[in-house]
């Protein structure tokens, strides 16, 4: 058992609670829906936590919805935040809600948004969708609160930038301008596996049918985080999102990733399917625009 | 063919299933004794490495800690721990030994061990105990291993070559002499777990005067006893081996005497407590795995495609040390490279080696599948190149029913139903339209392909030193119902109900009636040899059969003497003795029953009634005997497959199995068989593999994050199982078996398939999506 330190575990019901335990002089882990934890404990990665702190109980479990986007608290799970976005049936979630469902429903039932942005594994499928909106994080530490582009939290495989007595409470989406969509696609070796790659993509249109906006976030070890596609991006906006312009973002990804080899594939291979997937996520993409 | 019966050939419920849904409280890794310890397991880090020092004094002063277990404390005793065969077994290798204290010949070699309080306070110890090894030079090519001046792993084994099987049937040179065509190819199969659910647990209690009492997920209780009373120098009485009703999944992997059992039984000696000990998925991936195997198989055709020579190398990594991989070998030479096509010259050279990887095991299928893999392999290749169709190729070259048993000329196929498989599989999958028809233009291209494969029922009738014969007891309840007990356990498969289905259907009961005893062990039921060989429903199956012909017979001259009739004029159906040929006079079979166990005054309805000594006893049938034969069971199997040529995915669309397995007992169960088979063997297809680093020989494989079985959602959308009922004379109600054969055509059709889609033929398990776009040209 690699949680050998293991002190203390805390189920505080305020967010002024978590606070005060992240003040103290322990090594402090977080713990929302703890899907990845049993994960990281068998591979040694949780030698050093000393407590745990599960937030499920301090009122971040909220989702809001209105024209401006969707703001959710950390610890809503994927499944509370999957029924949202169907509620709201538009194009520009639907990669979101591609990703959502991509877990195992035992997963959807606990795992939180919150937890798998923190976790900055680049394997796993919500925070690649949630890169492609450009998601903002609510950070809180005892010295107030301070707002973070998701791209800045992450910090290398496992590992975020988050200062010392900080959490994660919130997650906001803004809704992209005019005629938008979105998609997500896994390559994954079966249904209860972690991304071989996968892509998420977020288009926006004019009223010429010319793409305003593009945003290609590809996870899953095609690097030590998921990423962004500026080369892609570039190529895409002021396209007519044809064939020819969807293919060129395919194979514009290379440029934007440095893939690793692990025992689901090699970089090879990785970098092959990054460009058929992105080429598909976009087709898909586009399909949706209205 | 049997005419219909009541119970036999019906969908029975499983007695099991209600528990099993609502948690299970019989499987061995729920019990707990009171005051029992938790023990766990000090590894070596080294794939070879002399231990030069072990000093546990720093473990033994941790609070919570009660023992630790050396070496020294261990009885040093080498032998073969297969359960199916003889400790000493002439024709195995005794090479094994519990915790070896001189040297550690793979990565995960037991050194030590803790009993402690709690499971955490053990596995903290383990970080106190200091081991100094002296590394050695280490091998984990099994090819390397056999080339001079490797390292040498065993004193007794030249070029590290465990055993050295062979056969030579004509002249191989004559052979591909006569050829018109030769082919030649290296097939190579990977290491894969069965991945049984519940892990290997054990919970032991062993007391001063060396009396044992074991509760532990195995396949055969008596093997357990024999084996864990040779290692601990016991005689084997000593030993009780309590039958759990039900062990979460075997598949083979649960067949052999591991560490786990002396170690905890040693504890508990030490503590005087019970010691419970439970390994982590990580440690049950380095406790046993299928053997991979790399075959050298080369083919002498004639241009009309019958064989004229068959040549096969075989080199098995049986790991560090032998133990199944002395007897796989045999299995996958004879029955998964030869056993099905005839040809008029072979020769096969079997090689066991040892490397200084972890230690080989049972698996279903038992060295067929890697023996299929490359024979149904090469014969598409074959057809081909050829042009021939692979049905008529396979039909020209297989053997037929009726003719004598390949292995054992004391037995003759008497039941081989192999043409019907594939003429009735190739009718449902529509398979000469299918082969017919244009590939696709786009990305994703579809293909066919097809694999057959008998299987002997039982390791037991021709191979020497295996075990084999049943037991089985019944007892006749007051209330109508009886009671089955047998050694032989349930491993998931449906061994409870198909038993109890057979009990009842020669006993004339409904089903259900008959009950199968969930308080058994080795001190109360005759011995059985295990759940393995795919050999429960045909040789178990034979002794309830016989154990419940006895208590018929007993019911019959109990009920004569009540009617007043001979028992010979008897039948009983449906819980009813009745006079044959005169419906109205009868009894019930609760009727009989009570009369026999009542005392010597009966009430009755028509007042007290004496009763005679030539009624009274419990009415009861016992069996222990061998089966008379060796059926081969065999199949044909058919899939569908798409491959995405852009991302090298697999899905198999659609598969067709056709079986041959004689009468179908329980035919639910037998499809739940033939299904699981399936997925186990398309994940052996596609994606398993336990990994290991090529530096060190330590195992990257730790859980199921990283070891993929197929799930649900990757299975087939539509899969066919096809019955080929034929009469097997001395199967129980002419059954053959179902547990291996399922498992072993999957990677060789889906191989085939997946060469009929896009060119490219895959000799290397698993078919990785990586491995397809590397075949396609794309990386």
């Amino acid at each position: 058992m690699a949680l050998q330190n293991l002190k203390d575990f805390h189920r505080p019901d305020a967010i002024e609670d978590v606070l005060a335990l992240l003040g103290k002089d322990e090594e402090t882990l977080i713990l929302a829906g703890g899907t990845f934890l049993r994960g990281l404990e068998a591979r040694g990665l949780l030698s050093g936590v000393e407590a745990l702190v599960d937030i499920r109980r301090v009122g971040l479990d909220k989702v809001v919805a209105d024209n401006n986007g969707i703001k959710a608290g950390a610890a809503v799970t994927f499944t509370r935040l999957r029924g949202v976005v169907a509620r709201q049936q538009e194009a520009w979630l639907g990669g979101l809600a591609d990703a959502l469902d991509r877990p195992p429903v035992q997963v959807r039932n606990v795992a939180t948004v919150g937890g798998c942005i923190a976790a900055a594994c680049p394997f796993f499928d919500v925070p690649t969708a949630l890169l492609a909106l450009d998601a903002e994080l609510t950070i809180r530490s005892s010295d107030g609160e301070r707002h973070l582009p998701l791209p800045e939290l992450f910090d290398g495989l496992f590992a975020n930038t988050l200062e010392p007595g900080e959490f994660i409470t919130e997650v906001s989406l803004p809704r992209p301008p005019g005629n938008a969509a979105g998609a997500f696609l896994k390559l994954e070796a079966t249904a209860n596996d972690l991304a071989i790659v996968n892509v998420a993509t977020q288009l926006s249109i004019d009223a010429n049918r010319v793409c305003t906006r593009a945003c290609v976030a590809l996870g899953g070890g095609v690097a030590d985080t998921a990423v962004r596609s500026a080369a892609a991006e570039t190529i895409l906006v002021g396209s007519r999102l044809d064939a020819a312009a969807l293919q060129a973002a395919g194979e514009a990804v290379i440029s934007d990733i440095d893939p690793m080899s692990d025992h689901r594939a090699s970089a090879a291979y990785r970098r092959a399917v990054a460009k058929v997937m992105t080429r598909r996520a976009l087709e898909r993409a586009v399909a949706r625009l209205a | 063919m049997n005419s219909r019966m009541d119970v036999v050939g019906h969908s029975v419920e499983r007695p099991d299933a209600f528990d099993k849904v609502t948690g299970g409280k019989g499987y061995p890794v729920n019990v707990r004794l009171p005051g029992m310890l938790h023990a766990k397991m000090l590894r070596s880090p080294y794939p070879h490495a002399r231990i030069v020092r072990i000093d546990a004094s720093r473990a033994e002063q941790l609070p919570g800690v009660k023992a630790v277990l050396l070496p020294k404390d261990v009885p040093q005793i080498k032998f073969c721990p297969v359960f199916f065969v003889p400790a000493e077994a002439p024709s195995m290798v005794l090479d094994f030994d519990v915790m070896n204290g001189e040297i550690v010949r793979y990565v995960g070699q037991p050194v030590a061990a803790v009993a402690a309080t709690t499971a955490a306070i053990a596995e903290a110890a383990l970080e106190l105990i200091d081991v100094e090894y002296e590394a050695l030079p280490a091998v984990f090519d099994p090819e390397e291993a056999m080339q001079p001046g490797a390292p040498q792993l065993h004193p007794n084994s030249p070029n590290n070559i465990a055993v050295n099987p062979s056969f030579v049937a004509g002249d191989i040179e004559q052979g591909f002499a006569d050829a018109d065509f030769i082919f030649e190819g290296v097939y190579e199969t990977q290491r894969v777990h069965t991945c049984y659910m519940e892990p290997r647990v054990c919970v032991v209690d062993m007391d001063r005067q060396d009396n044992i009492t074991i509760h532990v997920t195995t396949q055969h209780l008596f093997g357990t006893r024999e084996k864990l009373a040779f290692a601990l120098g016991l005689p084997e009485s000593k030993v009780k081996v309590v039958k759990a009703p039900y062990i979460g999944g075997g598949f083979g992997g649960k067949l052999e005497l591991t560490a786990m059992e002396p170690v905890a039984a040693l504890l508990s000696k030490k503590t005087g407590r019970p010691v419970r000990l439970e390994q982590t998925r990580q440690e049950d991936f380095i406790t046993t795995t299928r053997n991979p195997i790399k075959v050298y198989l080369k083919t002498g055709v004639k241009k009309d495609g019958s064989f004229t020579a068959r040549y096969a190398k075989s080199i098995l990594d049986c790991g560090a040390h032998a133990t199944h991989g002395a007897e796989v070998i045999n299995v996958h030479g004879a029955f998964g490279l030869f056993f099905n096509y005839h040809a008029p010259h072979a020769k096969w050279e079997g090689f066991t080696v040892y490397t200084n990887n972890m230690i080989g095991g049972g698996y279903r299928g038992y060295g067929a599948p890697q023996g299929s893999f490359a024979v149904e392999s090469q014969i598409d290749e074959i057809c081909t190149k050829l042009g021939l169709d692979p049905i008529e190729m396979r039909l020209k070259n297989a053997r037929k029913q009726g003719e004598p048993h390949p292995f054992n000329p004391a037995f003759t196929l008497s039941t081989y139903g192999l043409p019907e498989c594939l003429r009735q599989g190739a009718e449902k999958i529509g398979w000469t339209a299918a082969i017919a028809a244009p590939k696709s233009e786009g990305a994703k291209k579809r293909g066919f392909g097809l694999a057959v494969h008998p299987v002997w029922v039982s390791g037991c009738m021709g191979f020497p030193d295996i075990y084999e014969h049943s037991g089985a007891m019944i007892k006749l309840n007051r209330d109508g119902t009886a009671d089955l007990a047998t050694a032989s356990m349930d491993i998931g498969s449906g061994q409870i109900v198909t038993l109890c289905q057979i009990a009842a259907e020669e006993l004339g009961l409904p089903a259900g009636a008959v009950r199968m005893s969930s308080q058994s062990d080795t001190d109360n039921v005759p011995f059985d040899a295990p759940t393995h060989a795919s050999r429960v429903t045909y040789s178990s199956g034979n002794a309830v059969k016989t154990a419940a012909a006895a208590a018929k017979k007993r019911l019959f001259e109990v009920a004569a003497t009540m009617m007043e009739v001979s028992p010979d004029d008897l039948e009983v159906a449906k819980g009813v003795v009745s006079v044959k040929g005169a419906p109205g006079k009868s009894v019930t079979v609760a009727e009989v029953a009570r009369r026999a166990e009542s005392p010597f005054v009966q009430m009755t309805p028509e007042g007290p009634k004496p009763t005679t000594i030539e009624e009274k006893g419990t009415i009861i049938g016992m069996a222990s005997l061998s089966p008379k034969s060796n059926p081969t069971p065999c199949a044909a199997q058919f899939v569908e497959v798409e491959v995405d040529t852009e991302t090298g995915q697999v899905s198999v669309l659609r598969a067709v199995y056709a079986h041959d397995i004689g009468r179908v007992i329980n035919p639910a169960a037998a499809e739940g068989q033939i299904e699981g088979g399936f997925q186990q063997g398309m994940g052996y297809a596609l994606m398993e593999e336990i990994q290991f680093d090529p530096e060190t020989g330590a195992c990257l494989t730790s859980d199921f994050l990283d070891y993929k079985i197929p799930t649900a959602v990757e299975m087939p959308r539509q899969m066919d199982s096809i019955f080929i009922e034929t009469n097997e004379p001395t199967g129980p109600f002419g059954a053959k078996s179902i547990g291996e054969c399922c498992v072993i055509t999957p990677a060789p059709a889906i191989a085939n398939a997946i060469y009929n889609a896009i060119g490219v033929r895959f000799t290397q398990l698993p078919i990785t999506p990586e491995k397809i776009l590397r075949g396609l040209g794309k990386i």
